[in-house]
């Protein structure tokens, strides 16, 4: 299992590498100069010891093939689902929701792995030869598969993980050549069933969207958040206020400014540009990732490199997009950057599968 | 599109077009993502920036040390002491109103403070203000205590260490000084208080209050979300009040308050020589130092209610028939007119007639035969009531304007009143107007429609006392500042009046007698004081048969008679003859000025 190949070693793309590492230490830095103090040790040693973690994880999972894997799904899935429901069992609530099990010294937020299980899942599922050619039958087929996962996770309540899945499929839908016209309906039918969600929302998760439409609706309640947020990232102008001197995130008006403010952080300390040259970070990692999806020999690997990098695309723009106002606030991380050591291993998953993608490209 | 093209060309099928297609999906959110990073810290930047820095700065006021009032000796009259004062901070209470009442509740049971005054204070203000409200002054230690042990319950509940006002006694030269509370509504409508500044609301904190208040300091602090201070930016220090010098000495004021316990009525005691206030005392007062902190309704009420009227400072806000008092001015105006020698003699058997009318004299059977001497020694009514229609109402009222009476004395207080003198009437078949003979015969011992304030009483004594120097009653010497003086006042002469030498040493002379020689005033005399004075017992008309014997007595006094240093004026609401009661309280006050050392103590706190 564990062979190494000198022509798998040839194939690391070193670049996707240092591209993560880079953002990791953004996030260190970004993170000592927060002091965030907590019991049993500070943040930034912890968040160290999740990346070396996470590390070993991702040299797992890279050194394993993707096939294997993929074959493998059904298993990972399901004890993903247990995760999650395991949540409920042995669950630790942390501002109103549930949604990590504490092991040992560490706390796990189940649903970030489950979001990788459930990528595995689906691309298992699309490439099965039950839903060959791709069309209804695939849609039926994997609709149980999102479903189950979403409604464990609202009820923990996770919203934004739960959002993450359906575009997730969506876009594995389309790299396997799913119709667009197909896909329109399921959009259609998607708008319907938004009345039908409203209902299924917790009372802060309604709020936050209503704050989203009109931010000074309740200025120090529900869109403090947003505002100082918003607050922080501007003030940081074009070349940011520095270490010292981001006192909107170090003085802790801004909320959650460890985990999934810590754009807004960034922001107030660097500026227009050093935003700039994170999002582009970003951005490089994950046109990579697109590349290796593009350059994969079969249609599995291509679509275990597409989900893996749309995950990771779509959880940074969520991110990001949220902290500048552009969405309403659902609890999504900012990938390599938040505090946060199952949102850090998940994201090592991430880029395990796309590693082991492009290392057996030439097989 | 960085995609590389490392794949063979016949090899780019319908799924990699698709990928390239999400890809450049991506990359487009991206160039939103840049686009409101652009707009919010580029093109909006500035604004931003401004609200991050309101956001971490607030501005907490310190409280400015009022001044300090200090007597003539430069011992205090009244001191500052740290208090505790229990504040809520609205920005720190729970947000939702169930677990914030629940909290209020908590503090209104645990200090015994009505809820609604908690709830009150929180409505007064701004929801996400930093700033403390101040809901009680003067808490106990143990209530400080119940505060910090509940601490983790009372979120937004904190107490703070304020300067705040103390006294000596609890109704310490309450009239004088004043109180201190707390601006009301009127007086931030008008714009020059903050919610929570202490002003003077009476006496001389309210005269002096700008003076008294100094300016407050502030800190500016950098805060946290949850208002936490994290360091001191910057820091103004607050200035202390300035101090101001009175002329009341403490030892006689707190003599004269003795001498008065349990009475109604005033005491005023004067410098002759400089018409400095030495003691200033109205009794009921009030509990001064109870004002100063949170008062009840209830007990305010009592206050305001009351049938005795504490809060009047009957020095010079209540008018008094003068009674015999006024007999010295009677006389003096006749000795000095020509119309009364001090050879006139009158026999007195108790009752005199006007008319069909009968004045009667205070005593029975009356006094035999007085000269103008015994008259006075004596208090005599029936001798004045002859000697008023020899001198006429008009020169008598000249007189008695001409030392004073009927204008008020424009002492450094609020509320004076002014007095009242009779004026002349238009009778039938006379031209102009006069004194009918029935009001001059009133007014010649001091009754009728003649009014006077104690202070307008000392003032007249002082005069006497002088040799005619009318002073304004002076209650300041100086304000000061660091050594500096911003505010004095040197004396101010209100007023002569002209009499012959012989008529001031007459005058001295009697009334030395009422006290040394047998006189009404005998009770106020002190083997080895030189002590001169005049009773005088000023009839209430009897409303009811309570009522009846319920006279004011007086008891106006210099001393030493010769050369004399203090006026001492006494006054005791329905306390009966001048010279049984009011005489002896005198006596009190003079024995303490002259004999007892009135040792200036410390302010105890």
């Amino acid at each position: 299992m564990l062979r190494i190949d000198r022509r798998l070693l040839q194939n690391v793309d070193w670049l996707l590498l240092a591209l993560a590492f880079g953002l990791v230490v953004m996030s260190t830095v970004t993170l000592t100069s927060l002091h965030v103090g907590r019991a049993g040790g500070s943040v930034v040693l912890r968040q160290i010891l999740w990346f070396v973690i996470g590390l070993v994880v991702m040299v797992l999972l890279a050194s394993l093939d993707y096939r294997r894997l993929v074959r493998a799904a059904p298993a990972l899935y399901l004890l993903g689902l247990i995760g999650l429901a395991a949540v409920f069992a042995l669950g630790r609530t942390v501002s109103g929701a549930r949604r990590w099990v504490v092991l040992g010294p560490l706390s796990v937020q189940p649903s970030e792995i489950f979001k990788v299980c459930f990528l595995l899942m689906a691309v298992w599922a699309i490439t099965s030869r039950w839903a060959q050619p791709v069309g209804k039958l695939t849609l039926v087929l994997t609709l149980p598969i999102v479903a189950v996962p979403i409604v464990l996770i609202i009820k923990q309540p996770d919203l934004g993980t739960a959002l993450l899945l359906v575009p997730l499929l969506v876009i594995l839908l389309v790299g396997a050549g799913m119709r667009f016209k197909l896909l329109a309906g399921l959009a259609l039918a998607g708008l319907g069933a938004l009345p039908l969600a409203w209902l299924v929302l917790k009372e802060y998760q309604r709020e936050r969207i209503l704050v989203f439409l009109d931010p000074f609706r309740d200025p120090l309640g529900s869109a403090y958040n947003v505002i100082q947020a918003k607050i922080a990232i501007g003030s940081g102008q074009l070349l940011g206020k520095g270490v010292a001197g981001a006192t909107q995130s170090r003085l802790a008006f801004l909320p959650e400014r460890h985990t999934d403010f810590i754009f807004a952080v960034f922001a107030e300390m660097w500026g227009f540009v050093g935003c700039l040259v994170l999002l582009l970070c970003y951005v490089l990692l994950l046109l990579r990732g697109f590349d290796i999806a593009a350059t994969a020999r079969e249609p599995v690997g291509r679509l275990v490199a597409l989900g893996a990098t749309s995950l990771f695309a779509a959880q940074v723009l969520i991110n990001v997009g949220m902290v500048t106002g552009l969405l309403p606030v659902v609890g999504i991380p900012l990938p390599l950057m938040s505090y946060g050591g199952s949102s850090m291993v998940a994201s090592f998953m991430t880029l395990g599968l796309l590693l082991s993608v492009r290392m057996r490209q030439f097989q | 599109m960085s995609i590389s093209r490392r794949s063979l060309p016949g090899r780019r099928d319908a799924g990699q077009k698709r990928v390239m297609v999400i890809a450049t999906a991506v990359t487009v959110a991206f160039l939103v993502l840049v686009g409101q990073l652009w707009y919010l810290q580029v093109l909006e930047g500035g604004r931003f920036l401004d609200a991050s820095d309101k956001n971490r700065i607030r501005v907490r006021p310190i409280a400015a040390p009022r001044g300090i009032l200090f007597d003539r000796h430069g011992t205090p009259l009244v001191d500052n002491r740290p208090a505790f004062t229990l504040s809520l901070i609205p920005r720190e209470l729970p947000r939702d109103v169930e677990s914030r009442d629940a909290v209020l509740g908590r503090v209104a049971s645990l200090l015994h403070i009505p809820y609604q005054d908690l709830t009150d204070a929180v409505a007064k203000v701004q929801p996400d203000s930093l700033l403390p409200v101040r809901v009680r002054r003067s808490l106990t230690l143990a209530d400080v205590a119940k505060v910090e042990e509940w601490k983790l319950e009372l979120p937004g509940v904190i107490t703070e260490v304020e300067p705040q006002r103390v006294y000596p006694t609890s109704r310490f030269a309450a009239h004088l000084l004043g109180y201190v509370r707390e601006a009301n509504d009127e007086q931030l409508k008008q714009g020059r208080y903050r919610r929570g500044d202490m002003v003077g609301q009476s006496g001389l904190e309210r005269l002096l209050d700008e003076y008294l208040r100094g300016q407050d300091g502030g800190e500016r602090i950098e805060v946290d979300a949850m208002g936490r201070p994290v360091r001191r930016v910057q820091q103004t220090e607050p200035h202390a009040g300035a101090q101001v010098i009175t002329t009341v000495d403490r030892g006689i004021q707190e003599a004269a308050e003795r001498a008065m316990e349990g009475l109604a009525g005033a005491v005023v005691v004067m410098d002759p020589r400089s018409g400095d206030v030495l003691a200033m005392v109205s009794t009921p007062a009030f509990e001064i130092d109870r004002f100063t902190g949170t008062i009840e309704r209830d007990a305010w009420l009592r206050v305001v209610q009351d049938p005795n009227f504490p809060l009047l400072n009957r020095t010079i806000q209540t008018q008094y028939a003068p009674g015999s008092v006024f007999k010295i001015l009677v006389a003096a105006a006749g000795l000095q007119e020509g119309s009364l020698t001090p050879l006139d003699r009158t026999h007195c058997n108790g009752e005199f007639h006007l008319g069909t009318a009968t004045f009667k004299d205070w005593k029975d059977g009356g006094h035999g035969t007085v000269d103008l001497h015994n008259a006075i020694a004596q208090s005599c009514n029936i001798f004045f009531y002859e000697a008023g229609l020899k001198i006429g109402g008009a020169a008598i009222v000249r007189y008695a304007s001409a030392f004073g009476f009927g204008q008020p004395t424009t002492i450094d207080l609020p509320g004076e009143k002014a007095g009242l003198l009779p004026r002349p009437q238009a009778a039938r078949g006379r031209q102009g107007r006069t004194y009918p003979p029935g009001e001059t015969v009133n007014m010649s011992i001091g009754q009728g429609t003649v009014l006077v304030t104690p202070m307008q009483v000392a003032r007249f004594m002082a005069a006497i006392a002088n040799g005619g120097v009318l002073w304004r009653p002076r209650l300041v010497q100086r304000v000061e500042r660091l050594d500096r003086v911003v505010w004095s006042d040197p004396g101010q002469v209100a007023g002569h009046v002209e009499l012959s030498p012989v008529v001031w040493a007459f005058l001295r002379r009697s009334l030395w007698a009422v006290v040394n020689e047998g006189g009404t005033g005998v009770a106020a005399r002190i083997p080895g004081l030189d002590i001169a004075g005049k009773t005088g017992t000023a009839q209430m008309v009897a409303k009811s048969k309570a009522e009846k014997g319920q006279d004011h007595a007086w008891f106006a006094s210099f001393a030493p008679a010769k050369a004399p240093e203090v006026v001492v004026v006494v006054i005791v609401e329905r306390g009966g003859k001048g010279g049984q009661v009011a005489a002896p309280i005198a006596r009190k006050i003079l024995n303490a000025i002259f004999f007892e050392r009135v040792a200036s103590v410390e302010i105890a706190g």
